[in-house]
């Protein structure tokens, strides 16, 4: 105990000692949260959009001006030809269209099938199957109001046709925002980086001054050293949380429903994980530059395979078998349950199993390959 | 150049080689990220959303209730994972079933559709929490409930307007076509901007540097020499990532190769020059790491429309991407090799990485000269 207090003591005066490793913990954490924070986002908005109106009728000037409210489009104007918008789209100008025929009023006003056409840029595969739901879904809102119009002109009362009325809340992000589902999730992003890199930077520091081998030869027992090292950066992990979750609820005006201690409690089972992967990544590089570069690599794949960018459902059955032995796809899914629907325990006891059990398995790994690599 | 410069670069390229090769733990890395990169998101994403978990609370079920039910289930968008009496606290529910949302009959809901008269009520709640599946469902859920009702009363539901949909370079949507330009962007950065702001640094925190200075070597030829292993590396590598893509993943080049080439040489000559800025700023390998790692990988994956869209970001955000060569390299990229497109469209992108390209290069030429 007594070792570990020592090591410990030693750990904080280096890190008080070295003005580039606070550098590299506060630094980085501001800098992801600004600027991730606003650049992460899912939402597709301001799709540059062009109309190449070859009806030329109040309806379709009706359905082409519908696209013009909201934020999801930014009508870019009407084009003469299909090759026009064509042109327009391989310089990038716009990144959809919508093509009426001639045909499209008098189909409209005849029950038969009246139909448009979107062009879309499909290169961002993501944006581009979202923009394009977004457009149905005004074209089919719009055929729906048309649709009632003609039936009063008919004297039928559509709504009274349908004796159902449904009402639709949405609950836990009532506004829709990306910034609410995202940002928590950065939470993860900061502990992992963070922790990994430093546990692995201050090994591996040790290793290159050779300073390692003489804490080998004194009694104190590695595990007992490890044990030192890592206390300090998961308490440095907890701070940063704690600042986390200040900005993120004070600044970016994110609601946290759950309970502090759960997620105190959800940091610590995880970086038992986290931080083997800085004493993995410290019996494997040789000097700071290569762990630096070895942690970003692993914490990198681990975060793509998270669910923190792309739903995990999304993915590839295959992937998906992957990403069950990630801890960051449990810590991530926990700490969004918590932030917007103030889940705890009770609910959340799975996530915190499966974290539990592979962040024991790595760090049992971890200590055995560091025992065998430096003792 | 005369001859002997020549022998001199050559003999600085032998010993930058020696440099790379002693430490080719950090060259496997910075290659092997990409590539797993690739592997891993070269696959198509689907994000049509199908089969949502749904459940539904029907406390006193009738046949207009269930008729609703397998309705919904029959749609493709929707999946009913369970049926309850009674839901209790819907965050629980939901994370119980891992359902994304909750249909509530009220207990008369069957009486007062058989009755007419007053419109019974059904209450949708959706888990809003991941925006974009929580609005796919808000959109969809009424008229599915709608039409299932219509079909309850033998009324054939009204034909919307049909939309055809043609995606334009990249039908199949595939994610690995939109990823393979990121990828060389993104590699092309990390070998020229970062690896080579260490190189030069590394000989500054040892003094080598100042060694090689009062040699007979000029200062033009030691930093050419410095340079032209990471040149010859970054071209193999982009042709690597090519070859992967085409070989694995069917990615074909629409455009000009030729004009490809001249578009990556004219990026590597801007990012070189960055990392020659770095260098002339950092006094040691980690401040030039510290330096050069901010200000490249995490542009270039975060703000050049890599894989967030930048028009979604927030105006000053937007500014920011505008200043970052990537975010003007990978539009070229996707234009060439996806649209198939050539100067012609892509000149105003050709412009402003030409005009950063000599705005670093001055500033860095500048300062190196003066600090030595």
């Amino acid at each position: 105990m007594i070792d570990i207090a020592l090591i410990i003591r030693k750990e904080f005066r280096q890190i008080k000692a070295d003005p580039v490793m606070i550098r590299l913990m506060v630094a980085p954490a501001l800098v992801q949260l600004f600027v991730i924070g606003y650049a992460l986002t899912t939402e597709v908005r301001h799709v540059p959009f062009a109309v190449v109106d070859r009806s030329a009728t109040p309806q379709s000037v009706s359905l082409a001006e519908s696209f013009k409210t909201g934020d999801l489009f930014d009508f870019a104007g009407y084009v003469q030809s299909e090759s026009d918008l064509r042109d327009l789209l391989d310089r990038g100008t716009v990144r959809m269209g919508m093509v009426i025929p001639p045909d499209f009023a008098a189909a409209l006003e005849s029950d038969m099938k009246a139909s448009v056409q979107l062009v879309v840029d499909g290169v961002d595969a993501n944006s581009s199957q979202v923009a394009s739901g977004f457009a149905q879904g005004i074209i089919s809102r719009w055929s729906f109001a048309h649709l009632k119009e003609r039936l009063r002109s008919r004297g039928i009362d559509f709504e009274s046709m349908v004796p159902v009325r449904v009402d639709v809340a949405v609950l836990y992000n009532p506004l829709l925002r990306s910034s609410w589902f995202m940002i928590p999730g950065l939470v993860v992003l900061l502990v992992t980086i963070v922790t990994a890199l430093l546990t692995g930077m201050s090994l591996v520091r040790e290793k290159e001054r050779g300073t390692l081998e003489q804490l080998m030869v004194t009694p104190i027992r590695p595990i007992a050293l490890l044990i030192g090292k890592m206390i300090p950066f998961a308490i440095i992990g907890l701070v940063q949380v704690s600042v986390f979750m200040v900005l993120a609820t004070l600044w970016f005006d994110i609601p946290f429903r759950g309970s502090l201690l759960t997620l105190f409690t959800f940091t610590v089972i995880f970086m038992l994980s986290s931080l083997s992967i800085g004493i993995l990544t410290s019996t494997i590089a040789r000097t700071t530059q290569q762990t630096m570069f070895l942690t970003f690599f692993v914490v990198l794949f681990f975060l793509l395979l998270s669910g923190l960018f792309i739903p995990v459902e999304n993915m590839p059955t295959w992937v998906q078998t992957i990403t069950f032995v990630n801890p960051v796809r449990f810590f991530i899914t926990a700490v969004r349950e918590m932030f917007l629907k103030g889940l705890g325990f009770a609910d959340l006891w799975r996530e915190a199993a499966i974290m539990g059990a592979i962040g024991v398995t790595m760090m049992g790994m971890a200590l055995a390959l560091f025992r065998r690599t430096s003792a | 150049m005369t001859g002997g410069s020549l022998v001199r670069i050559r003999a600085m390229v032998r010993k930058e080689t020696w440099h790379i090769l002693r430490d080719w733990q950090t060259l496997a890395i910075v290659l092997a990220m990409p590539v797993a990169m690739m592997f891993l998101y070269g696959y198509a994403l689907t994000l049509d959303i199908t089969d949502a978990r749904i459940v539904i609370e029907d406390p006193l079920p009738s046949t207009q209730t269930r008729h609703l039910a397998g309705s919904l289930d029959a749609t493709t968008l929707f999946k009913v994972a369970a049926v309850v009496r009674s839901a209790g606290d819907p965050a629980q529910t939901l994370k119980h079933f891992e359902a994304k949302a909750l249909v509530k009959f009220p207990p008369g809901f069957g009486r007062d559709m058989r009755d007419g008269g007053s419109a019974a009520r059904v209450q949708v709640l959706i888990d809003g929490a991941d925006q974009n599946v929580g609005n796919i469902l808000m959109h969809a859920i009424q008229p599915a409930i709608r039409n299932g009702a219509l079909e309850l009363l033998n009324i054939t539901p009204p034909e919307p307007v049909e939309v055809h949909s043609r995606v334009l370079y990249n039908p199949q949507q595939k994610t690995s076509l939109f990823f393979v330009p990121g990828l060389m962007a993104l590699l092309l950065t990390l070998l020229s901007a970062l690896l080579t702001a260490l190189a030069i640094t590394r000989e500054k925190e040892f003094g080598t540097m100042e060694q090689l200075l009062v040699s007979p070597v000029r200062p033009v030829e030691v930093l050419v020499g410095k340079i032209a292993p990471y040149v010859v590396i970054s071209a193999a590598m982009a042709v690597l990532v090519l070859g992967t893509g085409w070989l694995f993943f069917d990615v074909r080049v629409q455009g000009s190769l030729l004009f490809l080439a001249g578009a990556c040489l004219l990026y590597l000559t801007t990012t070189l020059a960055l990392g020659l800025l770095f260098s002339t700023v950092a006094k040691t390998q980690q401040q030039a790491l510290l330096l050069a790692l901010p200000a490249t990988m995490m542009p270039t994956v975060v703000l050049s429309g890599f894989i967030f869209p930048v028009s979604s970001f927030p105006v000053w955000l937007q500014a920011i991407s505008h200043i970052i060569p990537a975010y003007y390299f990978i539009q070229v990229l996707r234009g060439i090799m996806l649209k198939g497109v050539g100067p012609l469209e892509l000149w105003p992108q050709l412009t402003c990485l030409t005009a950063m390209g000599v705005f670093f290069l001055a500033v860095a030429t500048k300062r190196f000269r003066t600090r030595l």
